[in-house]
C-alpha cells in the first residue's frame, strides 16, 4: 500500500516519448534513469514487486532532477512532477531524506529564521506606508544569497510591497518529500500576502501557483510583460520597439544576452516567451541550444548530488562560452547560484545576472579572464 | 540446440555476470531487481518479462564478446534500442540478457557526395534526420516515434512512417549493415553501393528481423537531396470511409503525395486535446494531405488534392499557410497514439495493412467489428499506403473488455488478410503478432524461417520465443 494517486500512475502508456527530453537519460542512456523507467519503479513500489528500500529505487528518486521537461513532451499528459512529489513523500521520510535537504527545510520552516536570513543582507523592504500594488515575494534563500534581486525588482516596479515577515513558500518541502507541509506553507504565505504575489523565482512561482492558483501568482517576467500589455495578450514574438513602463530604454549599449530558463517556470507554467521578450528590449537576445533544459541546480540537487549536478552543468557552460554573450540571464535563484559558480570556476568572462537586474539597468562588468 | 530458458527475473549465475563485467565494465552490467524492472517492457501494452541482466556495450567487439559468451552458456540475448516498438519485440520472454545499444550513438559519416550516412545503431532517427538536413539532405523514413526510436531499432523492425507512399519504408534506405550473429561472428552486408548483387541480399533479410538473426552494430543509409519545400492541407469528411474514398481518388488521379494521413473523430479529439491546433472536432474524419518538392509543383498538387477532396464530399478543406504550421500538424499527428491514451488507461494499437483501393471497405469492417464486440476502437493511419491503426482503449482492470478487444482484433486481422492485406504494416511481429504469423505466411514459410534462424543463430539465443524460434 503506497501513496500514489492511481490516476496519475495509470496515465503513462510507456510510449517513451519522454526519453530524449530527460537530462539524466542523456547522461546515462539507461532506461531506468528515464521518466518512463522511473514510473515503472513507482509502479513496482505500488504493486509491491519492489520494496521501498530497494537501492536502485532509492537512487532514482534522488537522481531525478525533477525538472519536469518530460511533461512538456508527454502526449498522454502524465503529471510527472506530481508523481515525483508523491514518490519522495514515501522515500524521503526521516533518515531517508538527504541531510542537506533536512537542514535547509528546518532552516526555512520558521518565519523568524527566514527573516533573520535576510536581515543582514539588505534585501528590498517596504516600511511604513505600504505601496498599493501587489506583494513582492522575497524568497527564503534568494533574500540571503541574492538580495540585490529584490532591490532591483523594487526599483523596476516601485508599486510592489515587500514586507519582510512573509516566510518561505514551501517549494523546498514539496520537492524534498514533504508535500503536505509544502502546501501549508504556501497557503500561509498566501494569507500573509493577500492579492497578487510577484516573485523573482520561477521555482517558487510554480509551487505557489499549484497551491494558490495561477491567477494570484506572477513570476517577474510575466508581471513585467502583462503590465506592459494590458489585457494580458500572450507574447507571440518579442516586440522590441516600446520599452515597458519603468524599464529604461537601452539604445547605445546593447549587450548580447542569453537566457537560462527556469525549468518549473517553463515546464510547469509555460512561461518562457516572456523573459525572452523582455531581454530583447535591453539587448541582443541569443538563444542557447539548451536554454530550456535544466542547468543542474534543480533546487537542492546541486547540494545533494554535486557531482551529477556538475555533469549536467558542464555541457551548458561550454555552450554559453561558445555563444559569445556578455550575460546569461536567470529567472530563478537556484539557476543563479549554479551558473554564477560554474562560470566563476571556469574564469569565464560571461556573467550570470538575474533578469530583474538587467531590466533595472544594471550591467555588471565582465570579469577579466 | 535450444536456448536454455532462464526464468524471467532470475539473475544470471555469478560466473556469467563476472565475465560480462570483464567485457563491458562493471558499471555497464546491471542485474539487481530495481535495475532491470524497466527493461521488462517496451512500448507495447500487456507484455512484460524481466531480464536477468541488462548490458550496455560500447563497441562491436563488446557485442561480439557478449554473444560468444551467451552462446556458450545458452543465455538468451534480446537486443534493444530505445524500447519504443509496438509489438513487444524487445520484451525478454525467456529472461536472459537485454543488450541495450544506446551507448553506440555516434553518427560516423554524412556524405553529400555519395548521398549516404553511416551511423551506429543507438543514434535516434530524428538525430540522423537532423544531421542529414544540416547537409541539405533528407533521411526519408519518418516513424511517429522518430524523436525516440533508434536507427538500430527502426532497421530491426523495418519501421515505416508518414511518408511511406512516396518514399517507401526503412528497408528502401538500408544500403549496408554490420551485424553480429548468434555465434559472435561479425558480418558486413551490402555497403555503400546502390547497385550490388554479390550474393544473397542479407541486408534485406536482417532488416525487419527484430533481433532474431543478429545484433545490428552499424548502419549505412541512403539519403536524398532535401526537397525544396513541403506543404500540407486538411480536409474534414463526414466519415472515415469518405476520407478513404478521397484517398483512392487522389492516387487514381496519378498523384503520389508525401503524406496522406487520416484520423477518425476520436483521434482528432485526442490530438486536439494534446496539441491545441484548433482542429475541428465536429467532423467524422480528418485527412491530412501533403507533398514536397519544387514550390510551384507542390502548390499545384495541393490544390489538385484539395479539389479532389471537395469532389468526394469534404465538409471543409484548407491548406496550411506556412511551413511551421505544416510541421506542427504532422508533429501532432505523430503523437496520435499516446494522445489517445487520454481516453482510457490501456491503449491497444493495431497495425493492419490492406491494398489501397480497399481502404474504405476495411474501415467499414473495423467499425462493424467494434460494434459487434462492444468495444471502442479509434482508427487512424497512413491512408496513402493502406496501413491502418485501429486502436482500442480500455480501462485497466476491465478484463471482460480486454477479452472482447482481443476477439475484435482477431477478427480485424482475418478480415485484413481476406482483403489481401497483412497483420502488421510497420510495427512488426514481436510476441504480439506471433499467434497470427502462420496464418499470414503459411506452414512452409514458417518452417523455412526456422531453418534460416538456425543458420544465423545455431544456439537459439537471439530473442528466443519470437519469429523463427
Amino acid at each position: 500500500m503506497t501513496g500514489f494517486t492511481p490516476d496519475l500512475l495509470n496515465r503513462c502508456i510507456a510510449c517513451g516519448f519522454c526519453l530524449p527530453a530527460c537530462p539524466t537519460y542523456a547522461l546515462t542512456k539507461d532506461e531506468t534513469s528515464s521518466p518512463r523507467g522511473r514510473i515503472d519503479l513507482m509502479r513496482a513500489l505500488d504493486e509491491g514487486t519492489l520494496p521501498a528500500d530497494d537501492p536502485r529505487v532509492r537512487e532514482e528518486a534522488s537522481f531525478c532532477l525533477g525538472c519536469r521537461a518530460c511533461e512538456t513532451v508527454c502526449p498522454a499528459g502524465v503529471q510527472y512532477g506530481d508523481l515525483l512529489e508523491e514518490w519522495r513523500d514515501q522515500q524521503w521520510q526521516g533518515s531517508g531524506r538527504p541531510l542537506v535537504a533536512r537542514l535547509l527545510m528546518i532552516l526555512v520552516d520558521a518565519r523568524w529564521r527566514v527573516r533573520l536570513l535576510g536581515l543582514l543582507r539588505r534585501h528590498a523592504r517596504t516600511r511604513g506606508g505600504r505601496p498599493e500594488g501587489p506583494s513582492l515575494m522575497l524568497g527564503c534563500f534568494e533574500r540571503a544569497l541574492f538580495p540585490k534581486v529584490s532591490r532591483a525588482a523594487r526599483r523596476l516596479f516601485p508599486e510592489l510591497a515587500a514586507p519582510a515577515a512573509q516566510g518561505c513558500c514551501g517549494a523546498l518541502h514539496a520537492h524534498n518529500g514533504d508535500s503536505a507541509r509544502g502546501r501549508r506553507m504556501a497557503e500561509e504565505l498566501g494569507r500573509r500576502l493577500p492579492g497578487t504575489i510577484v516573485t523573482t523565482s520561477g521555482g517558487c512561482a510554480a509551487h505557489l501557483s499549484s497551491v494558490l492558483g495561477r491567477d494570484r501568482v506572477k513570476e517577474l517576467s510575466r508581471y513585467a510583460y502583462e503590465r506592459d500589455m494590458p489585457g494580458g495578450a500572450e507574447p507571440s514574438r518579442p516586440a522590441a520597439e516600446t520599452p515597458p513602463g519603468g524599464v529604461p530604454a537601452e539604445t547605445a549599449d546593447r549587450p548580447r544576452v542569453a537566457l537560462q530558463d527556469s525549468c518549473h517556470l517553463r515546464n510547469g507554467l509555460d512561461v518562457w516567451r516572456e523573459p525572452r521578450a523582455m531581454l530583447e528590449r535591453i539587448g541582443t537576445y541569443v538563444e542557447l541550444p539548451s536554454a530550456g533544459t535544466c542547468c543542474g541546480a534543480a533546487g537542492t540537487y546541486a547540494l545533494v548530488r554535486p557531482r551529477d549536478s556538475r555533469r549536467v552543468l558542464d555541457a551548458k557552460l561550454d555552450e554559453i562560452e561558445a555563444a559569445g554573450v556578455d550575460y546569461v540571464a536567470v529567472v530563478n535563484p537556484g539557476c543563479y547560484r549554479q551558473l554564477d559558480q560554474g562560470l566563476r570556476r571556469r574564469k569565464s568572462r560571461v556573467r550570470a545576472v538575474h533578469l530583474a537586474e538587467l531590466l533595472a539597468g544594471e550591467r555588471p562588468r565582465r570579469r577579466e579572464p | 540446440m535450444p536456448a536454455k530458458t532462464t526464468a524471467t527475473g532470475e539473475p544470471l549465475d555469478a560466473a556469467t555476470l563476472r565475465e560480462l563485467r570483464a567485457i563491458v565494465g562493471a558499471e555497464h552490467v546491471r542485474h539487481a531487481d530495481g535495475d532491470v524492472t524497466p527493461y521488462a517492457r517496451d512500448a507495447t501494452p500487456l507484455f512484460r518479462a524481466r531480464p536477468g541482466a541488462v548490458v550496455h556495450p560500447a563497441s562491436t567487439e563488446e557485442v561480439a564478446a557478449v554473444l560468444r559468451l551467451a552462446g556458450a552458456r545458452g543465455v538468451p540475448v534480446v537486443p534493444r534500442g530505445a524500447g519504443s516498438n509496438l509489438c513487444s519485440a524487445t520484451v525478454p520472454l525467456q529472461g536472459g540478457i537485454v543488450l541495450v545499444l544506446t551507448r553506440l550513438d555516434r553518427i560516423l559519416e554524412i556524405s553529400a557526395e555519395e548521398l549516404l550516412a553511416v551511423c551506429q545503431p543507438g543514434v535516434t532517427s530524428a538525430a540522423l534526420a537532423d544531421a542529414a538536413a544540416a547537409h541539405g539532405l533528407l533521411y526519408a523514413p519518418d516513424p511517429g516515434s522518430r524523436s525516440v526510436a533508434t536507427i538500430g531499432g527502426t532497421v530491426a523492425t523495418c519501421a515505416g512512417g508518414l511518408r511511406g507512399l512516396k518514399y517507401g519504408v526503412t528497408r528502401n534506405y538500408v544500403l549496408g549493415l554490420e551485424a553480429v550473429l548468434g555465434t559472435g561472428e561479425v558480418i558486413r552486408t551490402g555497403g555503400r553501393l546502390w547497385k550490388d548483387v554479390a550474393g544473397y541480399d542479407l541486408t534485406r533479410l536482417l532488416t525487419g528481423s527484430e533481433g532474431t538473426l543478429g545484433v545490428i552494430t552499424e548502419v549505412t543509409l541512403a539519403l536524398l537531396p532535401a526537397p525544396e519545400t513541403a506543404g500540407n492541407g486538411l480536409a474534414y469528411f463526414p466519415t472515415l470511409a469518405d476520407a478513404g474514398r478521397a484517398v483512392t481518388r487522389v492516387i487514381a488521379a496519378g498523384i503520389v503525395p508525401a503524406t496522406l494521413e487520416f484520423l477518425d473523430a476520436r483521434c482528432v479529439d485526442a490530438v486536439e486535446q494534446h496539441a491545441r491546433l484548433g482542429l475541428r472536432r465536429d467532423a467524422g474524419a480528418l485527412l491530412i494531405f501533403g507533398d514536397d518538392g519544387e514550390p510551384a509543383a507542390v502548390a499545384q498538387r495541393l490544390d489538385r488534392m484539395a479539389e479532389l477532396c471537395r469532389d468526394t464530399g469534404a465538409i471543409e478543406v484548407s491548406v496550411a499557410g506556412h511551413a511551421a504550421e505544416s510541421e506542427a500538424l504532422l508533429a501532432a499527428r505523430r503523437c496520435t497514439l499516446p494522445a489517445l491514451s487520454r481516453l482510457g488507461s490501456i491503449t491497444i494499437l493495431e497495425d493492419v495493412g490492406v491494398p489501397r483501393p480497399r481502404i474504405a471497405e476495411m474501415v467499414g469492417h473495423i467499425e462493424d467489428i467494434a460494434q459487434r464486440h462492444d468495444v471502442t476502437i479509434a482508427t487512424f493511419g497512413h491512408a496513402g499506403d493502406g496501413n491502418l491503426h485501429p486502436t482500442c482503449v480500455i480501462d485497466k482492470g476491465d478484463d471482460a473488455a480486454g477479452e472482447r478487444a482481443h476477439d475484435a482484433f482477431g477478427e480485424i486481422f482475418r478480415t485484413a488478410m481476406r482483403l489481401g492485406g497483412t497483420i502488421t504494416g510497420e510495427h512488426g511481429v514481436g510476441a504480439a503478432k506471433l499467434p497470427y504469423l502462420t496464418e499470414r505466411l503459411g506452414a512452409a514459410q514458417i518452417d523455412l524461417q526456422r531453418r534460416i534462424k538456425a543458420a544465423f543463430d545455431p544456439a537459439g539465443i537471439l530473442n528466443p520465443g519470437k519469429a523463427g524460434s
